[in-house]
């Protein structure tokens, strides 16, 4: 087996895990039970239409715009709030009610963010916010950016995907600071879960497009 | 169809400014590989931690030049040149003559909006200096694509078109004696004699494209010993061409009457091409239960520590890391591990730590990572595990976890329950091929050997190392055998290396047994014995004390080593010379980057004197350093050089290939390798083995410990 097979048959394997996610203890547990260290083939992340409607709260699909490819993502672990999906390509992204926190794997990562002041603006229908966003730069030092951000609505914008439209409301967010300037849109459907996203993650890693099933 | 509609409609604006991620194209770099026109330099500075290779030719002068920006004022050029030179009489014209050199220049004023910068440089500042030439320089930009430069040159940039020195006390040049030692600073000549304008104009009609103009004030006249280079005109006219902004391609016709191209190939130590990685993304944190974190204790008959041993070799494996040893208590799991993937150990430390929260029992409360080499472990890294669940993915996490956490000497091995695997391969060996580039003869010839490598090892104890090295060489490319004996008062200990291993047959390169460890602390031993180098065997022995948290260490070094035949068989009898050779060594780390080493103490040849190395190191790894040695011998027995100096470049793989790794590229230059001044070429000094897990290397790269 791989590296890469046993690392995505270890996430695989904490994706099926409960609530909690401590699906690796399963591989864990099996190892105290003194059965083999081998890790079970690598679980394909094809997952068909059926699948991603059938299943909510399972799956995510990422565009990685500057790759211009779409990817599945499984949940691999939370903490907290917030939620770690994985790719088959050994990409993840964190996220904190859909507002991408981190990103691992890309060419450029989010080292880490606050999301708790843009969520709670959108639940107030608009707001200004101030975010502090980290990214790892050439010299492997943390390269902290704060933005200063306001976040509006833009009123109903349905989501269609997969041959299905959605009612949405759409929110943009708008954020400046050293060097830095990006916006973000937010589809929330009616019960206030966003269902899709287009989010920065930094310069050299580009935009992510998201859409939650 | 609707999702590209959606792509489409979605206009996004990302744009970074300076700071971070800017990445500046290079100023264009002359046929002496400095930023320049043609042959002349100009007053602007490439972006601090560029360098920059450049290969030049024209008829009669072929040079290789690394050039090196260390601050954004100040940069330092190494140039090996092929060049044509007259004889002592000037009767006759000797071809192909390598020659060594180094630049020096300092932006004295930076460009403002109406007053130039202004630099002041010298170039080939060393005796003797074939191309000495000393420089006070402007340059000025109008617009995005003019610029204009003008300068006074002295020495060969006082040749054309030169007046009387306006630095009234320095009106005559000397002439440098050949019978003077070379490699001296040469500050005797510096702004001496006749000085002369230059000047030119660089227009960049594109990204890719640009013209140049120069008015030279070198003429190339003959003269004994000097460049057989001929120049009509001092007007040269040039094209540059950026096939991609990495690279400059120029053509030139020079003087008049000369074709000249040369290429120049740029890469900046602060813009890693990889950015920050490629490698695939870590285990998240596996966040404990409220009550799993109240636990004092965990059930051992439920989760024993040997089923955990093994579920965290095998976790630890997928990572590159190979668990050796593990101590558990009720609140603390203490691991010890090699790295073999990541060049950032807190990088591995952070994968380690995240294995460990998916493995250890809820009760676990404090991990200590301890990063192991040869044998030896290194350090101890603390880290509350409710940390690393409240930091994940959180701004300042990096920051923060640092603040909370604890940098020790490792801990004992005692207390440490193995993990290592009894069935691992303890003989290992490959096949390599390997080139070597000699050239710094003593004459100055060039060498250069090609062939293939057998590596072996065997290890008895993970303290206690077999190791050697079977070369067999397949091209050689040696201009001559080395002169007659030119230091006849000092043993052959370096001049000799040209005979050794020439014969075409294999030849037993190293083969040593080493013994690491830690006696104490704070204290690392060494001891190797066995055929430990090219030209010597014998026994090494060394004592480090370092301690994790501190940026200074000090080392002793003994050996007593006798020198090899030059078949680089097992005999000795060939020489039949034996010294005792030693060193005392301080290290610092000033911070920032700059690292130092002294090294005082007996050298093989017998001389005593000193080593001063300072390197440049940055934080992804690329390290650019120099050193030189001086000692008691009197410069006529030293050989060619004076004194040993050289530039010392690395460059780890990730930084170009993004991929993890621990290898590194890396080549020393040396001008002239003499006899005084040569030190014991043994493998696993200690400093190197043990400083990236100390605690200044580890927060150099702690940025890495969350990814």
């Amino acid at each position: 087996m791989t590296r890469l097979g046993l690392v995505v048959a270890a996430w695989a394997l904490m994706s099926c895990g409960d609530a909690r996610n401590d699906g690796i203890g399963g591989q864990v547990t099996g190892l105290l039970l003194g059965s083999d260290a081998e890790a079970p083939a690598r679980q394909s992340l094809n997952v068909t239409e059926e699948d991603l409607l059938g299943n909510p709260g399972t799956y995510m699909r990422v565009n990685i715009r500057d790759r211009n490819r779409w990817e599945t993502m499984v949940r691999a672990g939370s903490n907290g709030a917030r939620t770690t999906w994985i790719d088959g390509e050994n990409i993840t992204v964190t996220e904190e009610n859909g507002i991408v926190v981190a990103t691992r794997g890309l060419p450029r990562d989010m080292m880490g963010a606050e999301a708790t002041g843009t969520w709670n603006a959108i639940r107030a229908g608009g707001g200004t916010v101030q975010r502090q966003v980290d990214f790892l730069d050439d010299q492997d030092q943390i390269l902290a950016r704060v933005l200063q951000c306001r976040i509006v609505s833009e009123g109903s914008d349905p989501v269609t995907r997969l041959q299905r439209t959605y009612p949405a409301s759409r929110f943009k967010e708008e954020c400046s600071g050293e060097g830095l300037s990006l916006s973000n849109i937010y589809w929330l459907n009616p019960s206030g879960r966003m269902i899709r996203s287009l989010q920065a993650v930094s310069p050299d890693a580009g935009y992510l497009q998201i859409d939650v099933f | 169809m609707k999702r590209a509609v959606f792509l489409a409609s979605s206009a996004m604006t990302l744009v970074l400014g300076t700071g971070g991620f800017a990445q500046d194209v290079p100023p264009t770099y002359s046929l002496y590989g400095t930023p320049g026109l043609l042959e002349m330099p100009v007053a602007t500075t490439a972006e601090e931690g560029t360098l920059a290779g450049t290969l030049s030719y024209r008829d009669g002068l072929f040079q290789t030049v690394l050039n090196y920006q260390l601050t954004d004022r100040l940069s330092g050029t190494m140039r090996y040149s092929i060049v044509d030179l007259y004889n002592d009489l000037e009767t006759s014209v000797i071809e192909n003559e390598l020659e060594r050199g180094f630049d020096l220049k300092y932006q004295l004023v930076e460009e403002g909006t109406y007053a130039p910068a202004i630099a002041v440089g010298l170039r080939d500042f060393l005796t003797p200096g074939r191309f000495q030439s000393e420089y006070i320089v402007a340059t000025k930009s109008f617009g995005d694509s003019l610029t204009v430069t003008g300068g006074i040159g002295w020495g060969e940039m006082g040749t054309e078109g030169g007046f009387d020195n306006p630095i009234s006390s320095r009106a005559d040049r000397p002439v440098f004696d050949e019978a003077d030692p070379d490699g001296q600073l040469g500050s005797d000549y510096w702004f001496t004699g006749d000085a002369a304008f230059f000047g030119g104009l660089e227009y960049q009609i594109n990204d890719r494209w640009g013209v140049l103009a120069e008015y030279s004030s070198i003429a190339y006249d003959p003269a004994p010993n000097a460049p057989a280079v001929s120049a009509d005109s001092p007007y040269s006219f040039g094209v540059t061409y950026r096939p991609r902004d990495a690279v400059q391609l120029s053509f030139a016709a020079l003087n008049g009457q000369e074709l000249a191209i040369s290429g120049s190939f740029f890469l900046n130590a602060n813009n890693r091409p990889s950015l920050s990685g490629f490698e695939a993304a870590p285990v998240p944190i596996n966040a404990r239960s409220a009550s799993a974190r109240q636990a004092t204790t965990w059930d051992r008959n439920a989760t024993p520590e040997a089923a955990l041993r093994s579920a965290l070799t095998a976790t630890l494996a997928i990572e590159g890391l190979t668990l050796t040893g593990m101590e558990m208590t009720d609140r603390t799991a203490r691991v010890r591990f090699i790295n073999t993937r990541y060049r950032s150990n807190a990088q591995a430390m952070g994968r380690a730590a995240r294995m460990m929260t998916q493995v250890m029992p809820g009760a676990i409360e404090v991990f200590v990572l301890e990063a192991e080499a040869q044998g030896i472990g290194l350090s101890a890294v603390t880290v509350n595990r409710s940390d690393l669940e409240a930091l994940e993915n959180r701004p300042s996490a990096t920051a923060t976890l640092f603040a909370n956490t604890a940098f020790a000497a490792a801990g004992d091995d005692v207390g440490l329950t193995s993990a290592r695997d009894a069935d691992a391969a303890l003989f290992l060996w490959g096949v390599s091929p390997y080139l070597t580039f000699d050239p710094s003869g003593g004459d100055g010839d060039l060498s250069v050997d090609a062939g293939l490598r057998l590596d072996a090892s065997y290890q008895f104890s993970p303290q206690l190392i077999l190791s050697g090295a079977v070369l067999q060489s397949a091209l050689r490319f040696n201009a001559e055998d080395p002169d007659p004996d030119s230091t006849p008062d000092l043993q052959n200990v370096r001049s000799d290396r040209g005979f050794y291993g020439d014969d075409g047959v294999p030849v037993l390169e190293s083969l040593a047994l080493a013994h690491f460890g830690r006696p104490g602390g704070d204290i690392y031993s060494r001891v190797s014995v066995g055929y430990l180098e090219r030209m010597f065997g014998g026994i090494s022995t060394e004592l480090l004390w370092k301690p994790v948290d501190s940026r200074f260490g000090l080392g002793a070094e003994m050996n007593y080593v006798a020198q090899r035949d030059s078949d680089m068989g097992f005999g000795f009898d060939e020489y039949e010379y034996e010294t005792a050779t030693g060193h005392l060594s301080a290290y610092y780390d000033f911070g920032n980057g700059y690292h130092t080493q002294v090294d005082l103490g007996r050298y093989l040849a017998g001389d005593w004197g000193a080593t001063l190395r300072f390197d440049r190191e940055y934080d992804n790894g690329v390290r650019v350093g120099a050193y030189v040695s001086q000692t008691d011998t009197a410069h006529e027995d030293f050989g060619d050089g004076s004194y040993n100096k050289g530039i010392v470049i690395a460059i780890p793989q990730d930084f170009l290939t993004g991929q993890p790794n621990r290898d590194t590229y890396g080549t020393t230059l040396r001008t002239r390798t003499g006899d005084g001044g040569a030190r014991l070429n043994v493998d696993g000094r200690l400093y190197g083995v043990v400083r990236d897990a100390h605690q200044a290397d580890l927060s150099d790269t702690w940025g890495r410990f969350w990814r």
